[in-house]
């Protein structure tokens, strides 16, 4: 039986010992290679001084060396947390701080960032995956893969902790997302299962490692015998080589942010690439526009397509696969919740709400998290617990997602909680404005946020993303929400981009966007 | 041509207070230097530049690697254009 992280890598070593686990532009690993590297990895890192249940960073771009990284850090034992190597380094050095980190793996090619983060305090001791003059001892992969005395591994039970993910709460300071072998395999089996994943897959990881997308590429997969294609940061700039990537790998699974499947739309050169081995689209992690949808749905009309729903905290928790494309305008459901599962429709007072109405969603689920790391406070505040039986309560996660149930009882996305604000008194759901100006033709993307009024009062100002050859400016702009919005809901200040600052995960970055706005405005 | 093109990946791109040297042979898109926006951005630049567009199909890896392999793709460009007027 299995029943923590690591033995997913050992059973698939077993089953299919010379299938490729993962590859990349320079080179691929077999299950086999991949197994024995991470328990040499493991061993390196219990020899370092390691014992279970540090953490240790993953500070890793796209590459091949993320999944020796994965598997050898939990292998011993510990937990990884994955950083972004493109964030700033005073936010690296204050994760690695939070989470009392002292050894590093990583790549050769992040030596000029790592002296970068590594120019002031980080409470780190060493950095496993390049030997170089540094501030900390440094070792290579060759010292890590140099030592084949076997090693034994420590027990690991599934209520132990496997890895933590940091999220940028939309105030305040990163939280880390603390997630047990047991959520994770969980995780790992329901959509292994949902998408009928089987050793003959080959799946498109898209995801950075610190983005929580990535865990179906580096838990369910394997978990399945599939092979998984790291997509390279090159291949994500430039979608004609990704879909040349994707028909050379035959991928029959791919997942990402919708961004991702609307670049490829736009500059993919779909009409000359053979997509045919795609059996499965999965897209999660923002509203996919549905006029885009509708246009890949068409061009591959052979693949079906899923939204997947589910913050890092519970994993996914709902899904819904499309049966036929949707219309230009149509909202796609976040669906139906998965096994093992259960949700609640919450009102303000934590009191379910009546048929059809919205409320924040609640989830319960073996998927779940086990709270945030160091602040037993913001866990507590994010749970709503339900007495059962005398002596028993059902704990939920409230999602701070707004949800509500269709005619058809499938879940609605009603936006984010903190997403509604009132202006002069009214109601306003800044995800409407968001999603009525998606719909136009010559928007391609858009969002909506309150800015402060000169006279200090609220109002809404709104963003477009369009194409500069299509002339449209922000008068047309006005034009069209004022014949499709109230008054009041009208946003103040319309701007016109024609690109988006985005988060390393491809989610439009609404915090940098508010700050050029201001600037904008005060210049 | 390879002057012009560092002059605005390191001036604009990269912000240019960096000490970061950019050579012609370094990797553009998988070390980080330039990312998503950034390579649309140069896009823009170099057909406004050049004078020229850029097709879909031609914003590839082997195109756009380096600061030298995007001179070389220019330079067929702009001698097939040349051909072409002839």
């Amino acid at each position: 039986m299995i029943y923590n992280l690591p033995q997913i890598l050992e059973r698939s070593a077993k089953l299919y010992p010379e299938k490729t686990a993962y590859s990349f532009v320079t080179g691929s690993l077999s299950y086999s290679e991949l197994n024995e590297k991470a328990a040499q990895l493991s061993a390196f890192l219990l020899r370092q001084g390691v014992r279970k249940g540090d953490r240790v960073g993953i500070y890793m771009n796209r590459c091949l060396e993320t999944a020796i990284a994965v598997y050898g850090i939990m292998g011993s034992g510990a937990v990884y947390v994955p950083l972004d190597p493109a964030a700033p380094a005073a936010r690296t050095r204050f994760l690695l701080k939070d989470c009392d980190i002292r050894h590093l793996i990583s790549i050769p090619g992040q030596s000029r960032a790592l002296i970068n983060l590594l120019s002031e305090e980080t409470g780190l001791v060493s950095v496993i995956g390049l030997k170089q003059e540094m501030a900390v001892r440094t070792f290579s992969w060759e010292d890590v893969f140099r030592d084949r005395t076997p090693f034994k591994r420590p027990e690991i039970l599934g209520k132990d902790l496997a890895y933590i993910m940091y999220t940028s709460g939309s105030t305040g300071a990163p939280k880390g997302i603390m997630h047990t072998h047991n959520s994770g395999l969980a995780y790992a089996k329901l959509s292994a299962e949902l998408y009928d994943l089987n050793e003959k897959d080959v799946v498109g990881s898209h995801a950075p490692l610190h983005f929580d997308i990535s865990t179906f590429a580096y838990f369910s997969a394997p978990l399945a015998g599939a092979s998984t294609i790291i997509v390279s940061d090159a291949h994500i700039k430039l979608p004609a080589s990704l879909s040349q990537l994707m028909e050379k790998e035959k991928i029959s699974v791919w997942y990402s942010v919708p961004l991702a499947l609307i670049q490829l739309l736009q500059r993919g050169v779909l009409e000359k690439r053979d997509l045919s081995s795609l059996r499965w689209v999965l897209f999660g992690g923002e509203v996919f526009i549905s006029k885009y949808l509708l246009a890949l749905m068409k061009m591959w009309p052979h693949a079906r397509f899923s939204n997947v729903y589910g913050p890092a905290e519970v994993n996914q928790c709902t899904f819904y696969h499309l049966e036929n494309p949707p219309s230009i305008n149509e909202e796609i459901p976040i669906g139906e919740i998965w096994n093992n599962t259960e949700a609640r429709i919450l009102d303000a007072n934590d009191k379910e709400v009546k048929k059809g109405e919205t409320g924040v969603l609640a989830i319960r689920s073996e998927t779940m998290m086990l709270g945030y790391w160091n602040n037993p406070e913001l866990t507590e505040r994010s749970l709503f617990r339900e007495k059962t039986t005398e002596g028993f309560e059902s704990v939920y996660f409230k999602t701070g997602d707004m949800v509500r149930k269709n005619e058809k009882g499938e879940l609605m996305f009603a936006g984010r909680n903190d997403r509604q604000v009132k202006i002069r008194g009214y109601r306003v759901e800044l995800d409407e404005i968001e999603a009525l100006l998606n719909a136009h033709e010559n928007i391609e993307a858009s969002a909506a946020f309150t800015t402060e009024s000169d006279n200090d009062g609220k109002e809404i100002t709104a963003v477009a993303l369009t194409d500069n050859e299509k002339k449209y400016d922000s008068t047309a702009i006005r034009v069209y929400c004022e014949d499709h919005l109230p008054a009041y809901a009208i946003p103040t200040n319309i701007y016109v981009f024609e690109e988006f600052p985005r988060t390393s995960s491809g989610k439009i970055d609404r915090i940098k966007l508010k700050e050029t706005i201001t600037e904008k405005r005060y210049e | 041509m390879n002057r012009i093109l560092i002059n605005y990946i390191s001036g604009e791109l990269i912000g240019g207070s960096e000490d970061v040297a950019i050579n012609a042979d370094d990797d553009l898109l998988g070390s980080g230097l330039v990312d998503s926006l950034g390579m649309m951005k140069l896009v823009l630049f170099i057909e406004n530049e050049f004078q020229l567009k850029i097709p879909p199909e031609d914003m590839t890896i082997e195109n756009f690697m380096t600061v030298e392999c995007i001179s070389n793709y220019l330079e067929t460009r702009i001698q097939n254009n040349t051909a072409t007027v002839k």
